[in-house]
């Protein structure tokens, strides 16, 4: 009978929401702010991805929140699972393929983290899409070795001071009497590796603290699943 | 205002199709885990319909090529939203994953019904109290006697 | 000098990414930079007050002007919570010393960081992104007692407000889609054409409940009650007294700005009757101390819901009456909570034992149900004149449950009271008796004692209440603030 009320309920939901946006302009949408953004964005911020613009320039404190949620559940989880581990020594290890695949993709899958990090904003991809092939990368060995732990105490150094450099880097641009989080350093060259100013160390930020919160989470994760 | 089966109707069926699945997933499940999964289905619905938002047909993706006066491309904004948005549901993803591990090492249990009982049982006992809904004993007028220590403390890592 | 104003967000952000790191090097710095933190916060807002601050101000981050970028709105009210979140921040400090305390900190000043965010910002989603950094800081906090209880109680926590941020996300699509901007000023303009129509009714009420869940409101407040009664008393003073405030200020904001249709007021002002009739029943029923308030604290905030809904901003002062006066009381009574936290029947004759926690039970009692030198009395008394010039019978309705609902209050607060007072039952020994005591007595006298100053200052205190509601309330100076090349308001 529950279950009755609650499938009704969904659906009554779907289709009330459905008739509501059905109302809506689709494939047409009014872009208020995207086509100002989009006039604006080369000029006030330098970057040839647009949506780089967006996440590092005209929003950036909501990438920083976003940041600051990543770091609050990894955090939270910390606190949650706790720092005792099991030890972990005793788990079967995977077999000569699994284990030098890893090894093998390992420096791979780094590349093309940092490529993707480092080329942000000129191409999709950014800070957090890198950051987490940055954190796969550290992960896939620890799959290989359930044995083998990452150095927590190094992942958390880099976690704090990736997301501080990100602040810091918007303080600056205050201590030179612009904005917080204000893109500076702006050099005349769209659509080139060194351009759009201080996006580019911004993403690299964000990237490196994607990428340790994920490894640290994933790991302690593993570790806490562990058979006792 | 709908009179034929058109793509943009399909795009929101499957956006709104999936928020009401996964809101139902959570009503409807007996499970922790598959409540959170069916969160993670109704997420990605609201995303959907957030980056539903700034598609255009006639359009690229908001990346300039070259100086030349660009083509029409899609709103970037709504792309930069579902960025945020997603990365913030996997956060929220991995803390209840997390949560839930302890969950099942403390109670042995992940059904819905009998972890609300005994965390409803615990925190009576805990606040020295009896329960506020209770078949067999009428709301307490009865002092409870105090609870020996080892009981109230509860944060009990295991050995 | 208004650009500073960004501080308060970005320092206790930066602090608590260092804060783990720090902890390692040096434990002395690390355990004072929290505090010291959000002291220079408060001083940054007391600076600007005290430096004439008259007209609001709009900062925008980045550089990008307000309907691009992103903007702070500063005006009294946002001003006011701001330093109550630094303030309160100070006063619910985690001061504990264990291996935890990094953690604890850091989550902490992430949870004030974003509550700050919450007051202060002029963009939709970048209000639903502080609100979703204070609930993940609020969950870190929450299972921090580590108990199997609260561990239950936190995921369900965590899943309801995963439903409301779901519906959330969904009322921001809708209105993305509808009007192409994000800004408040921008909808404020756009709102009498493009989102007084069904469309955005849906879009209000998906939002509405949402943020509810932070804010208490009726359907989706289940949390409450088991949260306030695993977690720790700090952080329940926090939630109840402060976050519910600051969701509730968005809602507001939301309700002025762009959703002034009479719908929407209907169903904030039904929702609040069913909150208060639910959480004033619960209330009396429950019979230990933490449930109590939390009930109790339902029923509060239903009452400021049905201010809410008063047409065309008549209950903005009672809003802000109701909810600085709950934000006091209700910080006090569950500090006070923390030592008698527990049956009720264990606290007879606790009065013998620590008589200053009991006078202040009984002060924020009387406040509370609104005994006339207090403030209480005059926060429920603007209400109730309201209310009572409305001709509607819905409105009357909610007068009616809110009188009952008085008196309720008035019967269990007062049993309690009576149980204080009362002799001792014989068989327990007078160690037994729970005394309230050291830093937690200290806290609930501060605010003790905030209640009796603003009872003796009644009118300059009125006064300014009035006055940063009629700014609160002024669409167009809000509109000409953000972005002021536009001239000519909304209408």
């Amino acid at each position: 009978m529950g279950s009755l009320t609650g499938l009704l309920f969904a659906g009554g939901l779907g289709f009330m929401l459905l008739a509501v946006a059905s109302g809506l302009d689709f494939g047409a949408p009014p872009m208020l702010i995207g086509t100002e953004i989009q006039a604006h964005a080369p000029q006030q911020t330098g970057a040839a991805n647009i949506v780089t613009s967006v996440v590092l320039g005209y929003r950036a404190i909501d990438t920083l929140g976003e940041l600051s949620i990543l770091f609050a559940s990894a955090v939270s989880a910390g606190l949650v699972l706790g720092r005792r581990h099991t030890t972990a020594g005793t788990q079967t290890k995977g077999g000569f393929i699994l284990q030098s695949g890893g090894s093998l993709l390992f420096p791979l899958m780094m590349t093309i983290g940092f490529y993707i990090i480092f080329h942000g904003h000129l191409t999709p991809g950014g800070g957090f899409q890198g950051g987490v092939i940055l954190a796969a990368a550290f992960f896939l060995p620890l799959l290989a070795r359930p044995g083998a732990r990452l150095h927590h105490k190094s992942l958390s150094l880099i976690e704090g001071f990736a997301g501080a450099s990100f602040i810091l880097i918007g303080l600056f641009a205050m201590l030179e009497g612009k904005a917080f989080l204000q893109p500076m350093l702006i050099q005349d060259t769209l659509g080139q590796l060194v351009s759009a100013g201080t996006l580019p160390l911004l993403y690299l930020a964000v990237g490196l603290k994607v990428g340790a919160e994920l490894a640290s989470l994933l790991s302690r994760l593993i570790q806490t699943e562990a058979p006792q | 205002m709908i009179s034929a089966v058109t793509p943009e109707l399909i795009l929101h069926i499957t956006a709104i199709g999936l928020i009401a699945i996964g809101l139902a997933g959570v009503v409807l499940s007996s499970h922790l885990f598959r409540m959170v999964l069916a969160l993670v289905i109704a997420e990605a619905g609201a995303n959907l319909m957030l980056v539903l938002a700034g598609y255009r047909w006639d359009a690229v993706a908001p990346i300039l090529t070259s100086r030349a006066e660009p083509a029409a491309m899609v709103d970037p904004v709504p792309q930069a939203l579902v960025l945020t948005a997603i990365v913030i549901g996997v956060g929220i993803q991995a803390l209840a994953v997390s949560i839930l591990i302890r969950i099942r090492q403390r109670y042995a249990t992940l059904d819905r019904k009998e972890a609300a009982e005994r965390m409803d049982a615990e925190i009576a006992a805990t606040l020295g109290a009896p329960r506020d809904i209770s078949q067999e004993a009428p709301l307490g007028e009865r002092p409870l006697p105090p609870l020996p220590a080892d009981q109230i403390n509860m944060r009990g890592d295991s050995p | 000098m208004s650009t500073n104003l960004v501080l308060i967000i970005a320092l206790p952000l930066l602090g608590a990414f260092l804060l783990p790191v720090l902890m390692r090097s040096s434990m002395a710095i690390a355990l004072w930079s929290g505090p010291a933190i959000l002291i220079y916060g408060c001083w940054i807002i007391a600076d600007l007050w005290l430096s004439g601050f008259a007209q609001p101000l709009s900062v925008a981050i980045g550089g990008f002007a307000p309907p691009l970028g992103i903007n702070l709105y500063v005006d009294s009210l946002a001003l006011l919570f701001a330093f109550a979140v630094q303030l309160l921040g100070l006063v619910f400090w985690p001061f504990t010393l264990d291996q935890e305390s990094a953690r604890r900190q850091s989550l902490m000043l992430l949870l004030v960081a974003a509550s700050t965010g919450l007051a202060l910002s002029g963009d939709l989603f970048n209000l639903y992104v502080f609100y979703e950094l204070a609930a993940v800081a609020t969950f870190g906090l929450a299972s921090a007692s580590g108990s199997g209880a609260a561990y239950v109680a936190t995921l369900r926590y965590l899943i309801l407000s995963g439903i409301g941020s779901v519906l959330t996300l969904f009322g921001i699509a809708l209105i993305y889609s509808q009007t192409g901007t994000l800004n408040l000023a921008h909808l404020a303009q756009l709102a009498p054409e493009q989102l007084h129509n069904s469309l955005g009714l849906t879009a209000f009420l998906a939002i509405l409940i949402g943020i509810g869940v932070k804010a208490e409101l009726f359907p989706v407040n289940t949390w409450v009650p088991e949260i306030y009664a695993t977690a720790s008393t700090r952080l329940s003073a926090f939630l109840a007294g402060l976050l519910s405030k600051l969701a509730l200020l968005i809602i507001l904001r939301l309700l002025l700005l762009i959703f002034h249709q009479p719908e929407a007021a209907q169903v904030i002002l039904i929702l609040g009757i069913l909150g208060v009739i639910s959480g004033e029943l619960a209330a009396w029923r429950a019979r230990e101390m933490k449930r109590m308030l939390a009930f109790s604290s339902i029923g509060q905030l239903g009452m400021i819901f049905i201010a809410m809904a008063l047409p065309d901003g008549k209950g903005m002062l009672a809003v802000l009456a109701l909810s600085l006066h709950h934000l006091i009381i209700k910080s006090g009574l569950f500090m006070l909570a923390e030592d008698w936290g527990g049956a009720l029947e264990r606290l007879r004759g606790s009065a013998k034992a620590s008589p200053l926690g009991a006078v202040l039970f009984v002060l924020f009692s009387l406040s509370l149900v609104g005994m006339p030198p207090l403030p209480g009395f005059w926060a429920k008394f603007v209400l109730i004149t309201e209310l009572a010039a409305q001709v509607e019978p819905l409105y009357l309705l909610g007068l009616a449950v809110f009188l009952l609902a008085t008196v309720v209050e008035a019967s269990y607060l007062f049993r309690v009271a009576a149980t204080l007072y009362g002799s001792p039952a014989q068989d327990t020994l007078s160690e037994e008796i729970p005394k309230t005591k050291g830093l937690s007595l200290l806290t609930a006298s501060l605010f003790g004692a905030g209640v009796i100053a603003v009872a003796l200052l009644i009118a300059p205190v009125g006064d300014g209440l009035q006055a940063i509601a009629a700014q609160a309330l002024d669409v167009d100076l809000y509109i000409t603030t953000v972005s002021p090349a536009v001239s000519g308001g909304s209408q």
